[in-house]
This record gives structure tokens, C-alpha cells and sequence, in this order.
């Protein structure tokens, strides 16, 4: 990157006139494309209204020039904050959006914004407004690179961060996200106001260069195109992507526009269809195959054998658990319209006890699992952990207060290494880098996943995946874990390891509840069973009663068979 | 003063009729293969400036254009699926995303094609100009025909896909892709033809609201925000939903240009599309919970 400043800085006093502004729109390219990566790429909330800042820091930073008669830098200083404190509430409502709507919708936006520019008085209206500038070129220039390096390092340092994990994981998966404890709602609007203050500061930047400010131009749409596209060609989501991106097709597009100045926007049109087509990860990814600008995975240690030793002992984990803390749902009643899916449920746990919930599919068993860790609302009925009711309040809240859960289909972060899948949770719990790594560290080594720690989770097998995702609950130190269907597909051996992990945190005091249609792999550890069949509790109690109770036997089989379910799982 | 009231229902109720013209076309193509063809908007304009052409050269009526302009784009909407939008990489966290990225890009390449061919100007059609006095209500002759043949034609279009074998295996393959598959429909085919139908409605719907709006190249995002508006407010595939969409779209519009002035009623618009995806992303008509 030094290169690529000095480079930058050379032409800025060498360069011929056309040269400067040429290195000018290049760079105040860098800076929209790295502000839009960070919401669209690293977070995955892509929008396609990004002029609707730069516009806004445009028209910002020319009003307070022009009115307020302040210096350049503070104005534009000033147009960034302005972005932020425009950003927050807005990207509170527009991030409840998902796909293609929050797209549209900051599409939306910027067409709003760009009407607002053209009818709200003293902004100068459809004409614009001229705004006086230091007529000097290089001081432009030097500035919008020095915030194009500003925005290089930002990128950088989240990446490298618990903020930049967390968005990952976000883009991921956002519901396994909730679940691992990560605040996404408040994680996200912090993406969306750095991308927006990022394009306001390049909006307020580029007016002072130009000299003029008109709704066209500011909240112009080829630049959004170009943004995007400059992005999607460089790889989008990754560090250097959106820089590679933006001197490619600037100097791609400054050749075409001497040559084709008319089809400008059909040329990079063409180009963003044949990105999407043929390279949707753009060069970063294609380079990505030789081994060059992989991504490094976050905080990653080489993980030594020394230091998982150092790593906490054990008994540090009880401080969280033990307490017999125990969870209480009680009267659980969901509804969706006319179909009941869980129909006055209760259900309680005990530290250190295993609880294993079984019954036909369709039965509602994964509804209560959404309902006592706080994804779904409950129609009626409440969910309680000792004595803090913990009914409605949102997911993340829910995991870190104790209860963790795994999910009926694997729900893991394809683009996160098992290390980082594991940190995400761990560091939500523990404030220092340096604990979150430890637990860490020693929750991959009870696992057994520390040798695989910088695998993506497509290469582990479907049992180890199951394990990973045990793992990442248990980074919460949970009082109550929740397993749903976790054995599924595992091989013995996984299984007898998965019970050496379970079998520990139960005796550090752990609550387990477990659905699971494989009985020989849950039977020998629970202490209790409950039966649920058509969203109700037909049976409780202690495994051999239960399974020979007639009613669950019909449940599973019809009526007019004979015999027991028995614990090996066949009749 | 209840008159000018009257007036501006019976025109915001017309005016429904040409949003639900324009938005036919989405959301036949939202609703088999869940994408917004962000072109759709540019389609129409197309279709619009070609009826124009042959009305300037050939003195075509846009009716009889009307064809000519729904074969066009027909044929357009074909290339673009098979072309483009079959060779995306399929499934996959990012596949929604990545069609609407290509038809971004599309909808680019298809204004400015249109910028190249018929200029920056507005464009519009002197046909029918005269209005039709039905008590104290006068109303453009051109508005009524256009909304008329819109809500005859959405009728054509329910009773397709409703009483039709090949309405239905349209809406089979929207509802389930695989099921659709699994009972020996040609799922490609349904979709390029989805696409191409929904173009040919898009250009069909060009034709006919040449004469009443102008149009120019640009016009085209606006158009496609206008329709995703109605159909998403309807909720998404949902056809009866966009009637009723399209006629409070209407409603509003009429109102609001009334009492706002035209620029704040294009405002309105694009605000009712935020508002419709925030609080009620599954429409009027739609299911909570399929979005």
C-alpha cells in the first residue's frame, strides 16, 4: 500500500492536469467502493443506494461551505458525522430488510434523496449551486488520498477485529449469528454508518474538488453502477478487492470514455453481467485459488500445544455454570394462524441432568426449542432461567444468558474457519481477546477439532460439522444447552466422543436438553424423556417407563402394535 | 369541491389500471423464479419508444403496435434468460442477490441503448386525445382505453393461469421448483418463457401508456420501483393482490400530486415502497411469514 501512495502522491505534483484529475476520481473511487464493501461485502446487506450518502455528504459539506463559511476539512468532517448521525436510525429500519428488498429500498432512497436535492429550497434546486473551492489541485488531491488511505486502513482493521468477525458471521448465517450471542441488529447499523460516512466524507470531498454540487451528479446513478461493479471486479467481501477494483475499471472506464463516450453505462453494464456470470467472487477470489490474498483467519494464533495447555484449566468454566440454575418453560403455546404448533408444553431441567425430548417429525419439537431460546415468540406460556424470565427477549440476549442451542439442519459460517466459528461465540461472552482465545483454544482441543482449526466447515465431515456446531455452543458456557438432532449422521466413534464432551459439561453442571430421533445415542444419557406428539406432552418420565408407555408406541407406530419401543431403537 | 374529489378518484382509479398494467409482467416474473428484473421498467419505456417510432414513421396506432412492441420484447426477454440469467450459478446464499445484480447491470445497458436511439428527449404520442364527459366528470379518452384494456387483460392473464394446464404448470413451478420437476415439467423452458411473457408485458404496456405518460430514456427505474411498488404491496405473486395494489397505488398518486405537486407525488412513491417493505413485506393479500 506505501507503493500505491507514493505512486499516488507522485502524480499528484508531476502530473500533467488530465493525469490529476484522472488520480482524483480514481481515488474518491476507492473510498465509495471500500465504504460500500462494508456493508454489502463484509456484512452482506448489499444496497444499492450508496449515492444516497455521498449525495447527502455533498450536499452537507456544500451548504456548510457555503453558508457557514467553514474551512473544507472541517466541512467535510463535519458531513461525515452528519452521515453517521443519519445513518443510525435509518439503518435501524432499513436493515430489518432483507436481500433484494434492502437493496431496493436504499435504491429507493437515493431516488428520495435525489428528489429531496431538487425540491427542497436554498439547496439550489435542479441547477445546483457552485461552491468555492482553493482552485489548487494537489491540496485536493492530497486530501482525498490521504482519506482513501483512512478508508484502506479502516477496512484492514475490521477485518482483523471481533467487529469484522461478527459481521462475517452475520453475512453467513444471521440467525446462527443470534444464537451464538452476537447483537446483530446493533452490529449491523455500526456497518451501515461507517459505509455511509465513509461515502458522505467522498460526497463532501468531491464537491470541494469539483467546485459544484447538483442533484444529478450527486446522486448519480452511473456511480452506483461503477461502485458496485468496481467491487464485484475486485472481489467482494475481501481487504483489497475494492481498491484493485476501483483502479481497474477507473482507468478501464477513463479509456473507454476518451473512445465511447456514449456507451459509457452499456460497457460497464455488459461488464457487471459478465462479473456476476463468469467471477462473482471477482480477481480476489480467482487469486485466491493460487494461494495469493487469502484471507487470514481473525486473531488467529498458530495454536502450539503449549498453549492450549496454558490455556484455562477447567475449572474455570464453572464459575458459569453450576448454580442449579434451572430453565422453566412453562404452558408454551405457539400459534401460526390456524395451525398449533406447540400446544401448552412445559417443560423443566435440572443441572447436571439430561433431558431427552423425542416424537414423531412434525411434532413441534424444534417450535419449543425456537421458542425457550428466544427466535420465536411464544403465543401464550413463559420461559424462565432460575429466576430471570427470559420470555420474548431477543436471541443474542437468551445465549448469553445461558441457553445455547445447535440447529435441526447445521447452521455454520461457510466462509468462517472452525477456529473463528468457535471465537465468534466465545469472544460475544468473554470482553478480552486474550480469554476469548483461550476458551477458545480449549474448547476446539475437548472437541477434538483443534488440529482442523483453519479448515472451512464444507471440508469437515457431516459428523465433525455436528461437533463444531456442539463446540460453538458450548463458547457460551451455557446453563442449559439445547441439542437438536446433533447426532444425526455421526459415526459411532463421533457419537462415544460427543458423550466424553457432553458427559463433562453435565458434571460441571450443564443442563442438557436433547431432541433426537436416534435413541441408542441419547438414551444411555438421559435421565428423563418427554414425549411430544402433535405439539403436545403425551408422556414424561424416566426412559424405560416412557418407551414402553402404550401411548407413545401408538404415537410412533399407529394403533394395533404390540411390543415397546426399545432402547437399542427398533421394535 | 366534491366534484374535483370525484374527478381525482375516477383518476387515481384509472391510473391504477395502467400501474397494474405495468406491473403485470413483475410479477409474473417474481413469482416463478423470485426476481426482481430491475430492467422491467427499461422494458417498458422500450416498448413505449419503439410504439412511438412506428407511430412517427409507419403512423401506426399503438394499439396496432402494440404487437409489434410485445413480440420485440418478447424475443429481448427470451436472450436475456437463457443468455444471461440461466448461466448464474444456482442456489446458494448469494443467488437472489447476483440475479439482481445482473439485471442492474442490464437495465443500464438497456437505457442508455435507448438514450443512443432515441435521444435524451421526451417522447410521447398524440392518440386519442379527446375525453369522454360522463356526467360532470370528464375523462381523457386515452386513460380510459389504456386502464380498460389493463384490467380486461389482467383478467385474461388470471383466467390463464388459473383454468389453463399451462397457467398452472407456470404456477406449479413458481410454488415448488422441484415438485414442478418431479411431476415432468421442463422447469428451464417455464422459466425463459416466464421471462419472456412478463417482457412482452412489459413492452405491451409500453405501448399502450405511451400517449398518456411521456417517456424518455430515463424514465425507466422509476417505472420499476412504480411496479415493484404495486406488486409488493399486493404481495409478491399474488394477483389479485396487485389489482388492489395498483388501484390504491393509484389512489395516492392521484392525491398526492393534487395536493403536493408532482415531484413530491414521485416521492410518495418511492416512500409507500419503503413503507410496504417495512412494515408489511407480505403485502395486502400475501401470507405473513413467505417473505
Amino acid at each position: 500500500m506505501a507503493i500505491g501512495v507514493a505512486v499516488a502522491v507522485a502524480i499528484a505534483f508531476k502530473g500533467t492536469g488530465y493525469a490529476v484529475q484522472v488520480l482524483t476520481s480514481t481515488v474518491i473511487f476507492v473510498v465509495l467502493a471500500c465504504g460500500w464493501n462494508i456493508i454489502s461485502g463484509l456484512t452482506g446487506y448489499v444496497s444499492f443506494g450508496q449515492v444516497a450518502f455521498f449525495g447527502l455528504g455533498a450536499y452537507l459539506g456544500a451548504g456548510l461551505i457555503v453558508k457557514l463559511h467553514l474551512p473544507w476539512y472541517v466541512a467535510a468532517v463535519l458531513a461525515g458525522l452528519g452521515a453517521i448521525l443519519v445513518a443510525a436510525p435509518l439503518g435501524g429500519i432499513m436493515l430489518r430488510l432483507q436481500g433484494i428488498f434492502f437493496a431496493l429500498g436504499m435504491f429507493g432512497l437515493a431516488r428520495i434523496g435525489q428528489l429531496a436535492a431538487t425540491s427542497i429550497p436554498g439547496t439550489g434546486g435542479a441547477m445546483g449551486q457552485t461552491v468555492p473551492t482553493t482552485g489548487n489541485a494537489q491540496v485536493t488531491a492530497l486530501a482525498i488520498i490521504g482519506l482513501a488511505c483512512a478508508a484502506v486502513v479502516l477496512t484492514h482493521a475490521i477485518m482483523n477485529s471481533k467487529l469484522g468477525l461478527q459481521l462475517m458471521a452475520i453475512r453467513d448465517d444471521e440467525t446462527a449469528a443470534k444464537g451464538s450471542g452476537i447483537h446483530a441488529e446493533a452490529v449491523k447499523v455500526v456497518a451501515f454508518c461507517m459505509s455511509g460516512c465513509l461515502a458522505a466524507l467522498a460526497g463532501a470531498l468531491y464537491v470541494w474538488n469539483i467546485g459544484y454540487v447538483d442533484p444529478t451528479s450527486a446522486f448519480n446513478g452511473t456511480f452506483e453502477l461503477q461502485t458496485i461493479l468496481m467491487v464485484l471486479v475486485g472481489g467482494i467481501g475481501s481487504k483489497w478487492g475494492p481498491v484493485i477494483g476501483a483502479i481497474m475499471i477507473s482507468l478501464v472506464g477513463q479509456v473507454l470514455w476518451a473512445r465511447f463516450p456514449m456507451q459509457e453505462q452499456i460497457i460497464l453494464g455488459a461488464i457487471t453481467i459478465l462479473v456476476v456470470v463468469a467471477a462473482p467472487g471477482g480477481l480476489v477470489s480467482m487469486l485466491n485459488r493460487f494461494g495469493w490474498l487469502r484471507r487470514e483467519p481473525v486473531w488467529a494464533p498458530p495454536p502450539a500445544v503449549e498453549s492450549v495447555h496454558e490455556a484455562a484449566a477447567p475449572s474455570q468454566a464453572v464459575a458459569r455454570r453450576g448454580n442449579g440454575a434451572a430453565l422453566h418453560g412453562e404452558h408454551l403455546t405457539k400459534r401460526y394462524g390456524g395451525v398449533v404448533a406447540v400446544d401448552d408444553v412445559s417443560l423443566s431441567t435440572q443441572a447436571g441432568h439430561v433431558l431427552a425430548i423425542i416424537g414423531p417429525n412434525g411434532a413441534g419439537k424444534s417450535t419449543l426449542f425456537d421458542l425457550l431460546s428466544g427466535f420465536t415468540r411464544p403465543t401464550a406460556g413463559s420461559v424462565r432461567l432460575g429466576d430471570r424470565d427470559l420470555t420474548g427477549l431477543e436471541p443474542h440476549v437468551v445465549a448469553r444468558s445461558g441457553i445455547a442451542r445447535t440447529f435441526q439442519t447445521s447452521r455454520l459460517f461457510p466462509t468462517l474457519t472452525v477456529w473463528e466459528t468457535v471465537l465468534v461465540a466465545a469472544s460475544s461472552l468473554h470482553r478480552s481477546r486474550r480469554k476469548a482465545v483461550a476458551e477458545t483454544a480449549r474448547i476446539l482441543s475437548e472437541v477434538g477439532l483443534l488440529d482442523a482449526w483453519a479448515l472451512l466447515p464444507e471440508r469437515l465431515s457431516p459428523g465433525q460439522q455436528r461437533l463444531l456446531e456442539i463446540a460453538r455452543a458450548l463458547a457460551l458456557h451455557p446453563r442449559v444447552l439445547l441439542l437438536d438432532e446433533s447426532m444425526a449422521g455421526m459415526t459411532p466413534q463421533e457419537i462415544a466422543r460427543v458423550h466424553v464432551v457432553l458427559m463433562e459439561a453435565v458434571r460441571q453442571g450443564c443442563a442438557i436438553v436433547a431432541i433426537e430421533h436416534v435413541l441408542p445415542a441419547i438414551a444411555p444419557l438421559a435421565s428423563r424423556v418427554q414425549v411430544l406428539d402433535f405439539g403436545r406432552t403425551i408422556a414424561e418420565g424416566a426412559p424405560a417407563d416412557v418407551l414402553r408407555d402404550p401411548i407413545v408406541i401408538e404415537a410412533y407406530l399407529g394403533v394395533g402394535e404390540e411390543g415397546e419401543v426399545s432402547l437399542s431403537g427398533r421394535v | 369541491m366534491l366534484h374535483d374529489y370525484g374527478l381525482l378518484v375516477v383518476t387515481g382509479l384509472l391510473w391504477g389500471g395502467v400501474y397494474l398494467l405495468m406491473a403485470e409482467g413483475l410479477n409474473l416474473i417474481y413469482g416463478v423464479m423470485k426476481v426482481v428484473n430491475l430492467a422491467h421498467g427499461d422494458f417498458i419505456v422500450a416498448g413505449g419508444l419503439v410504439t412511438f417510432s412506428l407511430f412517427a414513421v409507419y403512423h401506426l396506432s399503438p394499439i396496432a403496435a402494440l404487437p409489434l412492441a410485445a413480440l420485440l420484447l418478447f424475443v429481448v426477454g427470451l436472450a436475456v434468460q437463457s443468455g444471461i440469467l440461466e448461466r448464474l450459478v444456482r442456489g446458494g446464499a448469494n443467488a437472489e442477490l447476483r440475479t439482481l445484480l445482473a439485471t442492474f447491470g442490464l437495465s443500464y445497458i438497456v437505457s442508455n441503448l435507448a438514450l443512443l436511439l432515441w435521444g435524451g428527449q421526451v417522447q410521447s404520442i398524440p392518440f386519442l386525445q379527446g375525453s369522454l364527459t360522463i356526467g360532470r366528470l370528464s375523462v381523457p379518452e386515452n386513460l380510459l382505453i389504456c386502464s380498460a384494456f389493463a384490467f380486461v387483460f389482467a383478467g385474461v392473464v388470471h383466467f390463464w393461469l388459473t383454468r389453463t394446464v399451462s397457467g398452472k404448470a407456470l404456477r406449479a413451478t413458481a410454488q415448488s421448483e422441484l415438485g414442478a420437476a418431479s411431476c415432468g415439467l421442463n422447469i428451464q423452458t417455464i422459466r425463459i418463457a416466464s421471462l419472456a411473457l412478463g417482457s412482452a408485458m412489459a413492452g405491451a404496456a409500453g405501448a399502450l401508456t405511451i400517449p398518456l405518460i411521456p417517456f424518455q430514456a430515463s424514465s425507466g427505474s422509476y417505472l420499476t420501483v412504480q411496479a415493484f411498488t404495486v406488486i409488493a404491496l399486493g404481495g409478491l405473486g399474488n394477483y389479485v393482490g396487485a389489482v388492489l395494489a395498483a388501484l390504491l397505488l393509484g389512489l395516492a398518486e392521484a392525491f398526492a400530486s393534487f395536493f403536493l405537486g408532482s415531484s413530491a407525488a414521485s416521492a410518495v412513491v418511492y416512500l409507500l415502497f419503503i413503507a410496504v417493505l417495512i412494515f408489511r413485506p407480505q403485502g395486502l393479500l400475501g401470507r405473513a411469514g413467505r417473505v
